[in-house]
Order: C-alpha cells, then sequence, then structure tokens
C-alpha cells in the first residue's frame, strides 16, 4: 500500500477526530484570510490607512493571531501523535521505519491541512463581504457606503504560505515526538504515571497570596498605587495561577483525597484518581486558559465600554457640538448659510466674551507636593460671571450643574485631565485678585468652557461687575493662548453628517481659533475603539475554539490510555449509570476550572483597568458595573461554547472507552 | 453445596440469519461446588475465553441455563448483570490490571467503593486482608512503585474483598516468569483454603492447571474431558500432559 494511500485510509478512519482539527483549523485559516483580505480591502484601507496607528494595530494583531495559530496547532498535533501511539508503533512493529512514520504522519498532517486552507480560504472569500461590512459599521459613524464581494489574490497567496510554513514545522516537531517513542512502549504504555503530582502545600498556599496580593492591590489601592503596579498585579496574578495549576490544584485534589467519607464513594474515588493523575500534563494549558481568557475578556470588556460610552465621553470632554473662540463675528452669517444648505434647522448659537485675570494664590506647602507644579505664586486665571456660566451649563451636552455663588465667594474650574487630588489642594485657598479677594468654596472640573484653558473660576454676578468695573479682568484678543469671545453651537445631525462637519470645518478652521467640533472626536473614537473591539472580538473567538480544542484533544488522547481501566471496572461490576458519572466528574473540572478561575481573574483584572483607564485617562461614570455586566455576557458566550465542547468531548471519551 | 450450574448453554455469534455465524460453544453443561479450585483448560479457539466471559457475566449465553444463587443469569437485564458481577464474582486478570492512577489500598477498595459501603467497614477489610497477604507496608503506593509480587497480592485482595461466590481467573500467570507464577499459584491456594473461595481458572498452561482440583477440557466448544487431582501430584500433572497433548494445546 502506497504511502498516500494509508494516509487517506487513516484520515477515514479517525474522521470524528480529524473533523474537530479539521474544523479548528479550517477557522485559523479562514480568521487569517480574513484579517489579510481586511488589510487589501479598497473601503478598509481607505477609512484605516491614513493612520500608521490603525495598520500597526492591525498588523501585530496579525502577527499575534499568527503565532497563537502556530502554538496550538503545534501543540495538538502532538497530542495527536501521541493518541495513536499504538497504531504508530504497530507500525514500528512491522517494520517501518521512524522515518517513513514521521513521512506519513507528515502527508496525514498535509492533506487535511490543504483542505482547511481550501475550506478556510474559500470561507473567508464568501464572508470577506460580512467582515469587512462589519468593521466598518462599528468604526464608522456614517458608513453607507457599497462594499464589494472581493477576491484577494495577493491575501489568498500570503495565507497559504503561511501556513504551508506552520505545517512543515507540524511536521518536522511530529518527527521529534516520534523519535522520542520506543518500540517497548507499546508493552509497558501506561504503566508509569505521565506526571501525577502530589502538589505542595507550600505552592498551594503561595499561589494564594500572589493571587491574593494582586487581587488585592488591584482592589483597594488608590488610584495612584494601582497605575504604578498594574505590571507587577499582572505577573502576580499570572505567576500565582501558573503555580497554582502546577502545585496548588493537586494538593487541592489530595486534600479532597483525604476526606475518606465523600472519597471512597466509588465515582469520587475513579474520577478523582484519574484527573489527578492528568494533572501535570494539562496544568499548564489550563494556566494559560485561565490567563489568556482573563486578558481578553478584560480587554474586550474594557473596549466596548469605552466604545458604548464615547457619545457621552465626547461631551463630557467638548461639551458642545462645535465651539470655536475669537473670529470676526461677521463669520456667523457664513455659518447660518451651510446649515441653511444642509437643512438644519435647530440650531442653538451662543456667544459670550472671556477675561482672564493675574490671580496670586499662597498655598502653604505646595512645593513638596505634585500640585505644587501646578499652582504657582501668581497664575492666569479664567474668570466667568456666575450668569455666563449658567447660560453655559444649560445648552451644554453633558451633566454640568449650575452655579450659585454667594459674594467674595469663588468656584475653582480646573483642566477636564486634573485628578480629583490637584483640585482639593486649592479648595478653601484664598485667591488674590488686584483689588479683591475671594475664597474657593466649591472646585469641580471644567465640563462646559474647556478652550484648553488650565485654571478658571467662577465669580458672583455682582462681584464680576465690580471687578469688572475696577480693571481687575481684560479681554485679550489676537495673540494670546486662552481668551476672547467663545462661540458655541448644537445642532442636528452633529454626530451623523460628515459634509456638514466637513463643511464646517473648512469654513472655521482658518478664521478662528481653538475650534472643536464634536463629530471628529466622536468618529476618531469609533475608529480606535470599534477597530480593538472588532479585533477582540475576532481574537477572543480564535482564542476560545482554539484552545477548547486543545482540551478535546488531549482528553481524546487520554481516553485512549484510559480505555483498558474502564475495560477492567466494567467487569468488577461498574455498571452503565456509575459510568456515565465518572466520565462527568472526570472531564467536567477539565473545563470547569480553567474557565472559573478566568472568570475570578477578569472580576479583578476589571477592576484595575477600570481604575487604570477609566479614572486616569477618560473619566466614565460607574463604569466598573457596565464593564462588568458586559462582561458577563462574554462569559455566557464562553461557558456556551466550552459547554458544546465539553459534550462533544464528553461523547468521544465515552465512545473511545467503550 | 452448589455455587453455580450450567445446562446446555451455547453461545453464537454473529447474525443468526446470516449463514456465516460462528459456533462458539456448542453445549457446555457442569456445576461448581463451593471451596472448589477449577481449571479451564483448552487450545486457542476453543471456547475457554467465550465460557469465561459467560460465567463472569460479561456475556450472555445464547441459549441454555446458568444458574448462581437460585436465579437464571441468562435472563438478568444488563444493569442487574453489572450489581450481579458486583456481588458475586471477583476477577483476576492477567497483568492484574491494577489501575495505575490509583493507590494500592484505593485499588482494593474499589469493587467496595462502587457498592457504596461505609469507609470503616472497608478500612476494616482491606487492613485484614492486606495484613494476611503481606502487603500492609506498601498500600499507599502506586502500582508502578512495587513488585509484580505485591501487585499479584493486591489484585488477589480485590478479588476477595467482596467476599465473591466465586473468583474468575483468567490466565493468571499468562505473563510471568516462572517464580512470579508460582508465587501466585500458591496465593491462589492459600486464599482457596484459608477463605474457602470458589476458584475458577482458565489457563492453557500445564503447571498451573496442576494446582486445580478439578479441570475441565475444553475442545470445539464442548467439554471433552474432566480430570480429578488425586494423591499423587506427579501422576494428575503428567495425566493432564496426556490429555492436552490429544487437544493440541502448548505443553510448557
Amino acid at each position: 500500500m502506497k504511502l498516500t494511500a494509508l494516509a487517506l485510509r487513516n484520515i477515514e478512519r479517525n474522521f470524528k477526530k480529524y473533523a474537530m482539527y479539521f474544523f479548528s483549523l479550517s477557522f485559523s485559516v479562514f480568521t487569517a484570510y480574513s484579517f489579510l483580505a481586511l488589510l487589501q480591502n479598497e473601503q478598509v484601507s481607505m477609512a484605516f490607512a491614513y493612520d500608521t496607528r490603525y495598520s500597526a494595530m492591525l498588523s501585530t494583531f496579525g502577527i499575534i493571531i499568527m503565532v497563537f495559530v502556530m502554538f496550538f496547532l503545534i501543540s495538538s498535533n502532538n497530542s495527536f501523535i501521541k493518541a495513536r501511539k499504538k497504531e504508530i508503533s504497530t507500525y514500528a512493529l512491522f517494520g517501518m521505519e521512524n522515518g517513513k512514520i514521521g513521512r506519513l504522519l507528515f502527508m496525514e498532517t498535509m492533506i487535511v491541512g490543504i483542505a482547511a486552507l481550501l475550506v478556510g480560504i474559500t470561507s473567508g472569500i464568501f464572508f470577506s463581504k460580512l467582515t469587512a461590512m462589519i468593521l466598518l459599521d462599528i468604526t464608522m459613524a456614517s458608513y453607507t457606503g457599497y462594499i464589494s464581494f472581493f477576491i484577494d489574490f495577493p491575501a489568498i497567496y500570503i495565507t497559504a504560505m503561511t501556513f504551508l510554513i506552520i505545517f512543515a514545522v507540524m511536521g518536522l516537531a511530529g518527527f521529534r515526538v516520534i523519535s522520542k517513542f520506543e518500540l517497548a512502549d507499546l508493552f509497558i504504555a501506561d504503566k508509569m504515571s505521565e506526571g501525577r503530582s502530589k502538589g505542595s502545600i507550600l505552592l498551594l498556599i503561595l499561589s494564594v497570596i500572589l493571587i491574593g496580593t494582586g487581587y488585592f492591590l488591584a482592589f483597594f489601592g488608590s488610584p495612584r498605587v494601582v497605575v504604578i503596579s498594574s505590571i507587577p498585579i499582572l505577573l502576580l496574578v499570572i505567576s500565582g495561577t501558573y503555580l497554582f495549576f502546577w502545585g496548588g490544584l493537586p494538593k487541592v485534589l489530595s486534600l479532597l483525597k483525604s476526606n475518606k467519607s465523600s472519597y471512597y464513594k466509588g465515582v469520587n474515588l475513579i474520577s478523582t484518581a484519574a484527573f489527578s493523575h492528568r494533572m501535570k500534563s494539562i496544568g499548564s494549558l489550563m494556566a494559560t486558559i485561565a490567563v489568556l481568557s482573563a486578558v481578553a475578556t478584560t480587554a474586550i470588556a474594557t473596549g466596548f465600554t469605552l466604545y458604548t460610552n464615547l457619545e457621552k465621553n465626547t461631551y463630557d470632554m467638548l461639551a458642545y457640538d462645535l465651539s470655536y473662540r475669537d473670529g470676526d463675528p461677521s463669520i456667523k452669517e457664513d455659518v447660518y448659510a451651510i446649515f441653511k444648505k444642509h437643512n438644519i434647522e435647530n440650531i442653538e448659537l451662543y456667544t459670550a466674551d472671556r477675561y482672564t485675570a493675574q490671580v496670586g494664590i499662597s498655598i502653604s506647602g505646595l512645593d513638596n507636593d505634585e500640585a505644587g507644579a501646578l499652582f504657582g505664586k501668581e497664575e492666569q486665571f479664567i474668570v466667568y460671571s456666575q450668569s455666563v456660566y449658567n447660560q453655559l451649563t444649560e445648552l451644554s451636552k453633558n451633566d454640568a450643574k449650575p452655579v450659585e455663588i454667594s459674594s467674595g465667594e469663588a468656584v475653582y474650574l480646573g483642566f477636564y485631565y486634573f485628578p480629583e487630588s490637584y483640585l482639593k489642594q486649592i479648595l478653601g485657598q484664598k485667591l488674590l485678585l488686584p483689588s479683591d479677594t475671594v475664597k474657593v468654596t466649591a472646585t469641580a472640573k471644567n465640563k462646559v468652557a474647556s478652550f484648553g484653558d488650565r485654571h478658571s473660576i467662577i465669580l458672583n454676578d455682582a462681584d464680576f461687575d465690580r471687578l469688572l468695573k475696577a480693571g481687575d479682568f481684560s479681554i485679550i484678543s489676537e495673540g494670546q493662548q486662552s481668551a476672547g469671545a467663545m462661540t458655541i453651537i448644537n445642532y442636528e445631525k452633529a454626530l451623523s453628517s460628515h459634509q456638514l462637519n466637513q463643511d464646517l470645518y473648512q469654513l472655521l478652521h482658518d478664521k478662528t481659533k481653538g475650534l472643536t467640533l464634536a463629530y471628529f472626536h466622536y468618529t476618531e473614537g469609533l475608529e480606535v475603539f470599534g477597530l480593538v473591539c472588532f479585533i477582540g472580538f475576532f481574537m477572543s473567538a480564535v482564542f476560545i475554539l482554539m484552545t477548547a480544542s486543545l482540551l478535546f484533544f488531549k482528553q481524546v488522547m487520554a481516553a485512549e490510555e484510559e480505555q483498558h481501566q474502564y475495560k477492567m471496572l466494567r467487569k468488577i461490576g461498574m455498571d452503565a449509570h456509575t459510568e456515565k458519572q465518572v466520565i462527568t466528574k472526570r472531564l467536567f473540572p477539565v473545563f470547569l476550572v480553567p474557565l472559573a478561575v478566568g472568570i475570578l481573574h477578569s472580576v479583578f483584572a476589571m477592576k484595575t483597568a477600570d481604575t487604570v483607564v477609566f479614572s486616569n485617562l477618560i473619566p466614565v461614570e460607574n463604569t466598573y458595573l457596565t464593564v462588568l455586566a458586559f462582561s458577563a455576557i462574554m462569559y455566557g458566550v464562553y461557558a456556551v461554547v466550552y459547554g458544546i465542547f465539553y459534550f462533544i468531548t464528553k461523547g468521544q471519551y465515552s465512545k473511545i472507552v467503550k | 453445596m452448589q455455587i453455580l450450574k450450567v445446562e446446555n448453554i451455547s453461545k453464537i455469534y454473529g447474525d443468526k440469519k446470516n449463514a456465516r455465524q460462528y459456533r462458539a460453544i456448542k453445549s457446555i453443561s457442569f456445576e461448581v461446588k463451593e471451596g472448589e479450585f477449577i481449571g479451564v483448560m483448552g487450545a486457542s479457539g476453543s471456547g475457554k475465553t467465550t465460557l469465561l466471559n459467560i460465567l463472569g457475566s460479561i456475556d450472555k449465553p445464547t441459549n441454555g441455563r446458568f444458574m448462581m444463587g437460585g436465579k437464571d443469569i441468562a435472563t438478568l437485564s444488563k444493569k442487574q448483570l453489572a450489581k450481579h458481577r458486583m456481588e458475586n464474582i471477583g476477577f483476576i486478570f492477567q497483568n492484574y490490571n491494577l489501575l495505575e492512577t490509583m493507590t494500592l489500598k484505593e485499588n482494593i477498595i474499589l469493587p467496595l467503593a462502587l457498592r457504596g459501603t461505609g469507609v470503616r467497614e472497608m478500612e476494616e477489610k482491606v487492613f485484614s486482608l492486606a495484613k494476611d497477604l503481606g502487603i500492609i507496608e506498601v498500600l499507599e503506593k502506586y502500582p508502578y512503585e512495587v513488585s509484580g509480587g505485591e501487585q499479584q497480592r493486591a489484585a488477589a485482595c480485590r478479588a476477595l474483598i467482596t467476599n465473591p461466590k466465586m473468583i474468575l481467573a483468567d490466565e493468571p500467570t499468562g505473563n510471568l516468569d516462572s517464580k512470579s507464577g508460582k508465587e501466585l499459584l500458591d496465593l491462589l491456594t492459600y486464599i482457596n483454603k484459608e477463605y474457602k473461595a470458589t476458584i475458577l481458572m482458565v489457563t492453557h498452561d500445564v503447571f498451573a492447571a496442576s494446582y486445580c482440583q478439578k479441570i475441565l477440557f475444553i475442545r470445539d466448544g464442548e467439554i471433552y474431558n474432566e480430570l480429578h487431582a488425586g494423591e499423587n501430584k506427579k501422576q494428575f500433572f503428567d495425566a493432564i500432559i496426556d490429555v492436552m497433548s490429544v487437544l493440541g494445546g502448548e505443553v510448557r
């Protein structure tokens, strides 16, 4: 019989096992192709390629996927070869040389691989329109264009070449596994434990301490601590996780074993013993799954929360659809003309003068503090009257509150990105204006009138008029950074009409200062976070399928080796019902434990991400619960996919041990 | 006391309508009394493994009656069969078949654990058996950590722990060197005497068979001959060789 014929026959015989393998393989090809094709797609490249950040992000993602796919393929291939130890030893017994066996397995890998390549690329082409549409839809505010169905030859070429290289590496890895086989293994196989580990109480405690410290820092640390120690937290938890699966979990199992009244029940005895017997070979995989699922979930949930909070976030920062400083008053006529051209009728326009003042501050002890750099002895402040400020809050599209100020008092407004701790420094301090002194009785972040100003204060209307007359304030227009008349405009279709915003930008950007358009901020966020989400989803889909099928392979391999045990157990009187229970208890923890640890990790990881990203970089309120709720959905999906794989594995396992 | 009685059992493999059906056992009848140590001999393909599977109620006869404990085992359902195996039969396999995932102690209590026996009862039984068979020191060790003889004795303990009505031994000396083979046979003789265990051993090893009190020879699915041990062991051994040379089995 020729090798090719033998290879084909083997595939036919092992079809069920190969089917899973084939599916995972096809999916990785599909992912890689879709991805490369997306990069080449005209509309997508027009949307993203102008910015090198995006193309770098997409390429990085591509590389990560490839590395992951390679890791997955090599380890599943090795498991697969080991699962066929008997068959391979039989070939060797009949005098087939290792080289020839290697070639046979290589050929099988190639046949399955090339078929998967074809299926993957074909479905990639078939779904190319859909993937491009999803990407553009979630990243574009106003995308309505037509996406053509496309076949991308460079992408096909690159995908095919990359995978052929991966298959070749797999083949070589296979040779290595085979060369380690001894023919004698056929006879003494399975006698030795493949790594039963008793575990150690030290490792268990150490892993709990490591993870616990990480959790503690993440949950109770102040934002500053969390930001500084986010990498140490990550390292603590990751090393703790691996230690737990290497030494801690085996110890937990041996502790379970010492509870004899529950351990010495038939089902528990068989399943616990078998599970702990496999612990060493599967521990690393379980730890990896726990870590990766936590990272992936956290990243996606964070990205998705940012994505869904984008509109709120935009107005939190910019307050209005459009704002600018200075500018000839007559330019407003041109603005109205543009609105008319686009049939926009609901327009709010407000113009106010902005005043600036030199303010002396004396805060004791500031020199040693981080806020010391912020408040010098004398600073330039922007000054608003209470009524102008309240008018601004009314027009703003965020939750800025109007203020009520008594005479002699002032409300301090800090730059939007200042942390709360900076604001506290100035609360209660006296501000020395040229002809009077006011006391800061309240502070807030400047959400309504931020033109990049660092410090602003709001005064009581009467105080404001009096000081204005006294000449404490001045309007500074041309040549100055942060003052002058300001104009704000709210209008319909502010976030959806690209052309309208483009026209307004063309008109205003040369003739005014400090022009901000909510649309541009919004769309940029949409592109970045949309891309993050898209990549995240794609990646976790690949990741979850690969890890789940890797677990599948490991269990199928184990089933081949445990076959004779079940045969014996049946002889000494294990009935079919007990057998089912044993198999359930034997396999369920394999899927459940890593998922559960992953969930626990991400609850805390999300707290860290929440502190770092949301409290420090982009303030969004109550994000932790939002992120948690969203990730609960993701974990639901994980659980379902793992559940499906669990049942497939169970079915296959039961069939093998029958 | 009679433990087991088979009447005209036969076993046919393959579709009944199919012309290519194969009769592994044509018609066999015999009975086993309590405390007997019986050997079953025959060449490969004679039907002795099929007979053992039926006696161990792993397989059911196609026709005939198989009485044990007043019940016709042939009529039991699969689940009842499992229960019957668990309660009435102890197995000693070739290679001992201890689970490598468990310690010797766990292996021994396995049949009791499957029944749901209480922890204290299990512990007591394990300790008295292990003490008697001399493996109490290695109870917490895994099979691959102990000697072949110790594995053998653990397997015997596992077969004995449920106080089965009958112990079935399937080619127990098949894979052993002569020294370990003799040790095992002495062990079987010991449990036959001390525990009044009824043992039915399938073998094609003449030396092993010479330890039995009675031997059934099977040929082509039927009982060909029956031998009883006398006073003289040498004579018995020679008689077995004579029968086996006619049957065409290998003589060791």
